[in-house]
């Protein structure tokens, strides 16, 4: 308990530290800033929505859906390939548990710990711009994603019944059919569920290596200040993203239920996404007339090789990792992108702590704090679609946006991730609000304690340690897109990135993509250890 | 209930697999092949672009006999990549784009340019009000380049900057921008996003001529002196002569570089009355300011 304490106030002090290093002499907007945000809001209130643009909306959500659905079916594959041996259950000996903890864990995470449009842009220069470099791209990111949590469900499982099976002389790919995989079957749909609303948005976000769908259509009239343009497709963008969200939350409840109320709805889902899947195939491959077999041919291979000779500086005189200046350059580079990770973390922290009450279903029906007031329904409703709409919009068309409003720099990065950390942080947080146990609230209550009382000395300290260990998994998802945002100039590895792809100076990738893992890793470990001392 | 899920995933993954495995390519492939693919740098909006380069390709197929299309691209390196693979056989590019191609494909040959071209500049412009009519008054306004791979729009106007001795990374208030196109950079000024950007002279003139930018809003302070820029790129022999017959390159180049009255409609959306003809020499100060400045190594 004690050591908790210590730990949240150390934490609290890095971000403050942070924040107070950023360079706040200065006006924050930049000139043309507040007049920009104003045309912005303004279009807010009357977005395009003229039949043209509908039309274009629609389709592009289409582009956006099937990628994300085509790269989510091949993740699962991967997920299954590799998560399966990763989890050890089929090996017994010391060697075999040993190759599935190093390499196949290893392989899953260095597959995750790259950004998926990092990914697609090392496609896209390997093969070409193909349907394929986004689906790949999304197939390996998510796939290492899970295929982590797919190996920790199944070692998780309960042992009784693989017992049981063992003793009843059963192999070992039958314990796997019949005893680890039915026992873990619903955490994988959900959690393949949550994913794929998750690779909806980084579909749409793929337009930054010139594939089409709503990131592009966004980016389009963006570049063009369009602004009402842009919050049609924005829209389109929330409505699916939330119709996901929905349907997988459904799902869950259903999968949870006694088998006889749920059958149908289960079977209805599965043979839907199975048609979504098999659209989305059809479409790329009919409609885009892309071939998975084409792009295995001579000429890529060709360009493929070029491509990985060019990263590992192969005849080059002098590779930017052996350059003593280009390590100092990139050390710095990775010091900022941690800064900008730091202090979105902060922000969204800081914002979901101040809204994850009245977020709380149970807050709004007043068991929480067994008060009844008026406004706690329309907060309630304000604060969860505030957490829809921030965690609906990628981070990087929040970044898109705050560009043209705060100057270059550590913050518009910082606050592009927040908002969209925010959203996620204020969903999860408030379903650990909500999913208390109410009973020391009602001691609370019956000796008297006001509803202040009742959130400081009966709720809050119940769901800190949980609250607190989802911040730190979220500051690791955060530092791996942290390099994402600066794909348009909000700073850090990111922007270097992007300018050393352009100007084709591939060891300069090489070094970033080094610093970028390492940074990762460290920040892995250093929340892992966190996370540890608040269990 | 748990089989049948299992076993739904599983037939998921089958038509997954088999929707990609299926092979009636072949076919799609050689109509693939014969079509002669231009690019051109996404330096304007894409609306113009499309309309632009529709037409040129209308004309070519008409001129050559090939079949040309169009191929729009989203970034400038996006196109110097495909120009590599040789998915693009003839692109429009600037003096940088072109010198970074060439360093991928040596055999590439700037083959036609606009007269322009050959005295091209840069404007830098900022908001009416400001008190601003040299670069050096530069110092402290936000400012925005165009692509960070644009010649008129990033490379020179950093040169012309430099010379003056302004550090970018330093002397403006924040980072530079960078825009992506020059059509972005007036939007942005005008809008007042940004105090001052530089851009293609063309592009500007053309804006100013179709009125879409507010000259009450914004004005040029600083023309920069003449350098090499646009023109059109072809590919390998490789990828051309190889692929579409013996002298494709030569009927290309002689198709643009006969363009006329006939032809004045076309020639005006490239804001010019003719093509004449352009050689890979002429791109020698581009790469050395290129290397001066670190973009090229």
């Amino acid at each position: 308990m004690k050591k908790r304490n210590y730990l949240t106030l150390f934490l609290t002090l890095i971000f403050l530290m942070s924040f107070a290093s950023v360079g706040w002499s200065k006006n924050l907007f930049h000139s043309g800033g507040s007049s920009t945000m104003l045309q912005i809001l303004k279009s807010l209130l009357n977005p395009n929505l003229s039949p043209e643009l509908l039309k274009l909306a629609f389709e592009s959500s289409w582009i956006t859906v099937a990628y994300a659905a085509a790269g989510i079916s091949l993740a699962l594959i991967i997920a299954f390939v590799l998560g399966i041996p990763a989890s050890g259950v089929l090996t017994e000996s010391t060697f075999g548990k040993w190759m599935s903890f190093t390499v196949f864990r290893g392989i899953l995470g260095f597959m995750r710990s790259i950004h998926e449009l990092v990914w697609a842009w090392l496609f896209v220069a390997a093969i070409g711009l193909s349907p394929y470099a986004a689906i790949f791209a999304l197939a390996i990111a998510y796939g290492g994603a899970l295929g982590k949590i797919f190996a920790e469900l199944l070692q998780t499982v309960p042992q009784e019944p693989i017992k049981a099976l063992r003793s009843a002389g059963a192999s070992k790919l039958q314990i796997l059919i019949y005893g680890y995989l039915p026992q873990a079957l619903s955490n994988m749909v959900s959690y393949s569920m949550y994913r794929f609303e998750c690779a909806i948005r980084s579909s749409a976000i793929m337009s930054f290596v010139g594939l089409g769908g709503l990131g592009y259509q966004i980016q389009l009239s963006l570049t063009e200040l369009r602004y009402n343009e842009v919050w049609t497709f924005l829209f389109f963008l929330i409505v699916i993203v939330s119709a996901v969200d929905l349907w997988s939350s459904l799902l869950r409840k259903k999968m949870a239920e006694a088998a006889a109320s749920r059958l149908s709805f289960v079977k209805l889902s599965t043979v839907a996404l199975a048609a979504i899947a098999a659209a989305s195939w059809m479409f790329i491959y009919i409609a885009e007339a892309a071939s998975l077999l084409d792009i295995f041919n001579a000429k890529n291979l060709e360009h493929t090789k070029d491509f990985l000779s060019g990263l590992l500086g192969i005849g080059q005189a002098e590779p930017a990792f052996f350059s003593l200046e280009s390590w100092k350059n990139a050390i710095r580079l990775a010091a900022e992108t941690l800064h900008i990770s730091i202090i979105a973390i902060g922000l969204s922290a800081a914002g979901m702590l101040l809204t994850v009450i009245p977020a709380a279903r149970n807050a709004a029906e007043g068991t929480l704090t067994l008060k009844r007031k008026w406004y706690n329904w329309p907060l309630y409703l304000f604060t969860s679609g505030l957490y829809i709409i921030s965690r609906s919009v990628p981070e990087l068309v929040w970044a898109m946006i705050i560009v043209y409003i705060l100057k270059p720099g550590i913050l518009p990065g910082a606050i592009a991730l927040a908002l969209h950390n925010f959203g996620i942080l204020g969903k999860l947080c408030a379903e650990v609000v909500e999913d208390l146990d109410l009973r020391p609230v009602r001691n609370l209550a019956s000796s008297g304690a006001s509803s202040g009382q009742i959130l400081v000395y009966g709720v809050i300290p119940a769901v800190m340690p949980k609250l607190l260990s989802y911040i730190l998994y979220r500051w690791e998802v955060i530092i791996r897109t942290t390099i994402v945002v600066g794909f348009v100039g909000a700073g850090g590895l990111g922007q270097q990135f992007k300018l050393s792809m352009s100007w084709f100076h591939y060891t300069d990738v090489t070094l970033i993509l080094i610093c970028y893992l390492l940074l990762v890793a460290l920040v892995d470990l250093f929340s892992e250890g966190c996370r540890r001392i608040i269990q | 209930m748990k089989k049948l899920i299992a076993l739904i995933l599983t037939a998921i993954m089958l038509i997954s697999l088999s929707g990609c495995s299926a092979d009636n390519q072949p076919a799609a492939d050689k109509a693939e092949k014969s079509v002669f693919k231009i690019g051109a740098i996404p330096d304007q909006n894409a609306a113009d672009l499309n309309r632009n380069f529709g037409a040129m390709a209308e004309y070519l197929s008409k001129a050559t006999g090939l079949q040309v299309e169009f191929v729009p691209s989203v970034d400038y390196a996006a196109l110097v990549t495909a120009f590599e693979r040789g998915d693009i056989h003839m692109a429009w590019f600037g003096g940088l784009t072109h010198v970074q191609a060439r360093s991928l494909v040596p055999e590439a040959e700037a083959i036609a340019q606009r007269p322009r071209d050959e005295q091209f500049h840069s404007v830098f412009i900022v908001q009416k009000e400001l008190n601003v009519d040299k670069l050096e008054d530069l110092k402290g306004l936000s400012f925005t380049f165009g692509s960070e791979s644009s010649t008129s729009g990033h490379l020179m106007p950093r040169y012309f900057l430099m010379e003056a001795g302004l550090d970018p990374a330093k002397d403006f208030e924040g980072a530079p921008n960078f825009s992506g196109s020059h059509d972005n950079t007036y939007n942005l000024v005008q809008a007042g996003t940004f105090k001052a950007g530089a851009l293609n002279e063309a592009v500007w003139e053309k804006a100013v001529a179709e009125k879409k930018v507010d000259l009450n809003k914004v004005k040029v302070f600083y023309t920069t002196p003449a350098y090499y820029d646009y023109n059109w790129t072809i590919n390998s022999n490789e990828y051309v002569d190889k692929v579409f017959g013996e002298g494709t390159r030569q009927n290309v180049k002689e198709a643009l570089l006969s363009m006329d009255n006939d032809q004045a409609d076309i020639l005006a959306l490239f804001q010019t009355d003719k093509f004449i003809e352009a050689n890979n020499e002429n791109y020698q100060a581009i790469e050395t300011v290129a290397k001066k400045i670190g973009i090229i190594k």
